[in-house]
C-alpha cells in the first residue's frame, strides 16, 4: 500500500516510524519480499562522508564602528572573496591559505570555525564616504558572526568512477596517491549506503528535501554543479557513470565539527570532508526496491588517470562488490583496490539520522520542486580571439 | 639475540656523555643510529636500531634511563593519532606491505610490525593524522 509523506510523519510524530539504514534494509527485503518490506519501513536513511571540493560557507561579520566595506578579506590567512557586500563574504573550501599553503585552506577555516575556535579576520578597503574605515584586524568566532550558513554547490555525486594510474610514474591526484605501473586503484563512494544511489531516479530528493548536513539539520537546495542525469545507467536505472549531485545549505552553527573536516591531498589541494545523510521514505514498492540495492549490483569504471587528454581512458567495469573486496583483477594482474570516502563515519551519520527521526526530532520535507532527467553535461570549448 | 628499535630523548645534560661506547662495552649492545635530531642545544632526538641478547637489552635501557635519557621502544616509524582518523583508508592505497589496512567494520588498523618505513602514508593521510616518529 502507498504512503505519503504526511503519513510517514504522523508516524515519526507518534514514535511509531520504522526506520533503517540503507545497509539494515537490504536484509529486510531480502527476507520479506519487496510488497512486505514496503509496507513494514517507513524511511531508509542513507549517508556519505567523502571529500567534496566543491563546498564553502557564507559568513557576514556584523559592522564595526566606523564601518568598513572589506574589499581584500583573509581568514587565518585564507583568501575570502570581497565580492559581496560590505561584511558578506563566501570562503572557498579549496582555498589555500597564504602562509601555510593546501596544509591549510578554507575547509580548515569552516572547521576551526564549526569548533568555536577564534579565527583572525583581517580585512582592507579603499574607503567610501559612507563605509570609511580602511583596515580592520580582529579574532571572530561563530557566535559573533550573524550568519554562517555552509553552501556547497556540489556534493553527494551520485556516483564516481575509480582511479587507476598506467604510467611508470607515480601521480598525486584528487583520487589519492596513484602508484605506477597500474600499482593500485582508489574509489570514493558510500555505496549502497550512498544518498543518490538509493534514489537513482530521484523520485523523493529534490529542491527542498531536509537533510542531515555536518551534525545539523539542512536542505538540498538546488541541483548540484555538473548535475549530469542523462549519464549512463544499467537496466534498473542505477547510474554506472557520474551522474547527479545536490546543492546543499545548512547552518554552521548547528553543526559538528566531527562531520566537517578540512582535507588535504598530496600535490593536489585542499578538500573537505562532508557528512550528509539523507532519508528515503518508502512511498511504495517501487522505491523499496530501489532501496534495496547492493554493492554487487552497482557499477563504475576504473579510469586511467595518468592520461588527462580527451579525457580518462576507461580500463574496466567493475562493481562496488569488487572495489570492496580489496582487490580487483585487470587484464590478469591483481590490483589492491583503496577506499578513499570513510564508510566508517558515514555509518555514524545514517545512524544518528536514524535516531533523530525515530525521536521525532527530524521529519520529512517533501520536494517543492524536483529534478530534470536526462539533463546532460557541457564541456568548455576554447574559442580563439582576444575580444568579440 | 634480538632487535629492537628504540627512540631516545636526552636532555641537555646527558649530551656529551660516552653512552655509544658505555652500550657497546658494558652491554655487549651493537647498534645503528637510523635517525638524529638535535634541537638547538635543547634537547636530542636519537633512533636507534640496537641488537644483543634480551637481558643486555634490558639492562642497557636501564643505563639509558639512569642517565637521564628518555627510552621509548617503537616498532613503526610511524604513528597514526586516532583522534584525527576518520577511516577514509586513503593511507592504505600506499601501503605496500599492508601495515596500514581496513578491518572488516572498515575502520584503520595498523599493524605497526610490518612497517617499511617508506613513509608514504604520511603524506597520503588527508587528516595528516600519521606522524613520522620523529
Ligand atoms: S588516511 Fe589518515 S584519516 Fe584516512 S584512514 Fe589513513 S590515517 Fe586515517
Ligand atoms: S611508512 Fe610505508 S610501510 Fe610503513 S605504514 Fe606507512 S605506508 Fe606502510
Amino acid at each position: 500500500m502507498a504512503k505519503t509523506y504526511q503519513e510517514i510523519n504522523e508516524k515519526i510524530a507518534k514514535g511509531e516510524a520504522v526506520v533503517v539504514t540503507a545497509e539494515e534494509v537490504i536484509d529486510i527485503v531480502k527476507k520479506r519480499g519487496v510488497k512486505e518490506a514496503a509496507d513494514y519501513v517507513d524511511v531508509v536513511t542513507t549517508a556519505t562522508f567523502g571529500p567534496m571540493c566543491s563546498s564553502g560557507a557564507f559568513l557576514n561579520f556584523g559592522h564595526s564602528d566606523p564601518p568598513i566595506r572589506m574589499a581584500e578579506i583573509t581568514l587565518n590567512g585564507v583568501v575570502a572573496s570581497g565580492g559581496l557586500a560590505a561584511v558578506d563574504t563566501y570562503l572557498g573550501a579549496t582555498q589555500p591559505s597564504n602562509d601555510r599553503g593546501i596544509e591549510y585552506g578554507g575547509a580548515h577555516v569552516i572547521n576551526d570555525l564549526i569548533a568555536g575556535k577564534e579565527v583572525h579576520l583581517v580585512a582592507k578597503s579603499p574607503g567610501t564616504d559612507c563605509y570609511p574605515r580602511k583596515e580592520i584586524d580582529t579574532w571572530v568566532t561563530l557566535a559573533d558572526l550573524n550568519e554562517a550558513y555552509l553552501f556547497n554547490p556540489r556534493n553527494c555525486y551520485q556516483n564516481y568512477n575509480a582511479a587507476i594510474n598506467t604510467s611508470s610514474k607515480r601521480i598525486y591526484t584528487y583520487m589519492g596517491i596513484l602508484q605506477p605501473n597500474m600499482g593500485n586503484i582508489t574509489y570514493s563512494t558510500a555505496g549502497e549506503l550512498s544518498p543518490l544511489l538509493n534514489d537513482p531516479l530521484l523520485k523523493t530528493i529534490g529542491m527542498g528535501t531536509r537533510i542531515f548536513l555536518g551534525g545539523a539539520q539542512g536542505y538540498v537546495s538546488w541541483m548540484g554543479t555538473q548535475f549530469n542525469t542523462a549519464c549512463e545507467r544499467d537496466e534498473k536505472g542505477y547510474p554506472t557513470t557520474p551522474g547527479a549531485t545536490l546543492a546543499l545549505i545548512g547552518n554552521m552553527k548547528e553543526m559538528n565539527p566531527a562531520y566537517i573536516r578540512g582535507a588535504v591531498y598530496e600535490k593536489y589541494g585542499t578538500s573537505m570532508f562532508v557528512g550528509v545523510g539523507i532519508p528515503i521514505p518508502i512511498l511504495n514498492e517501487e522505491m523499496m526496491s530501489f532501496v534495496s540495492v547492493e554493492n554487487k549490483d552497482l557499477h563504475t569504471n576504473v579510469l586511467d588517470y595518468s592520461v588527462s587528454k580527451g579525457g580518462h581512458p576507461t580500463l574496466k567495469k567493475v562493481s562496488y562488490a569488487e572495489l570492496r573486496s580489496g582487490s580487483v583483477d585487470i587484464n590478469g594482474k591483481i590490483i589492491k583496490t583503496s577506499p578513499m570516502s570513510s564508510l566508517k563515519v558515514a555509518r555514524e551519520i545514517a545512524l544518528e539520522l536514524n535516531h533523530w527521526i525515530k525521536k521525532g526530532k527530524f521529519f520529512l520535507q517533501e520536494p517543492i520542486q524536483t529534478f530534470p532527467i536526462g539533463n546532460a553535461l557541457k564541456g568548455l570549448e576554447i574559442k580563439e580571439g582576444e575580444s568579440r | 639475540m634480538i632487535t629492537k628499535k628504540i627512540l631516545l630523548s636526552f636532555p641537555k645534560v646527558a649530551t656529551g656523555k660516552p653512552m655509544a661506547m658505555e652500550l657497546i662495552k658494558t652491554y655487549n649492545l651493537d647498534f645503528s643510529i637510523l635517525k638524529a635530531l638535535i634541537d638547538d642545544n635543547i634537547k636530542g632526538t636519537l633512533l636507534l636500531e640496537i641488537r644483543g641478547e634480551a637481558n643486555d637489552l634490558n639492562a642497557g635501557i636501564v643505563f639509558l634511563r639512569e642517565n637521564q635519557i628518555g627510552v621509548k621502544e617503537v616498532q613503526s616509524m610511524v604513528v597514526v593519532d586516532e583522534k584525527k582518523c576518520i577511516s577514509c583508508g586513503a593511507c592504505t592505497a600506499v601501503c605496500a606491505v599492508n601495515a596500514l589496512e581496513m578491518d572488516e567494520n572498515w575502520s584503520l588498523i595498523h599493524h605497526e610490525d610490518k612497517c617499511l618505513e617508506c613513509m608514504l602514508c604520511v603524506k597520503a593521510c588527508p587528516m595528516r593524522a600519521i606522524h613520522a616518529v620523529m
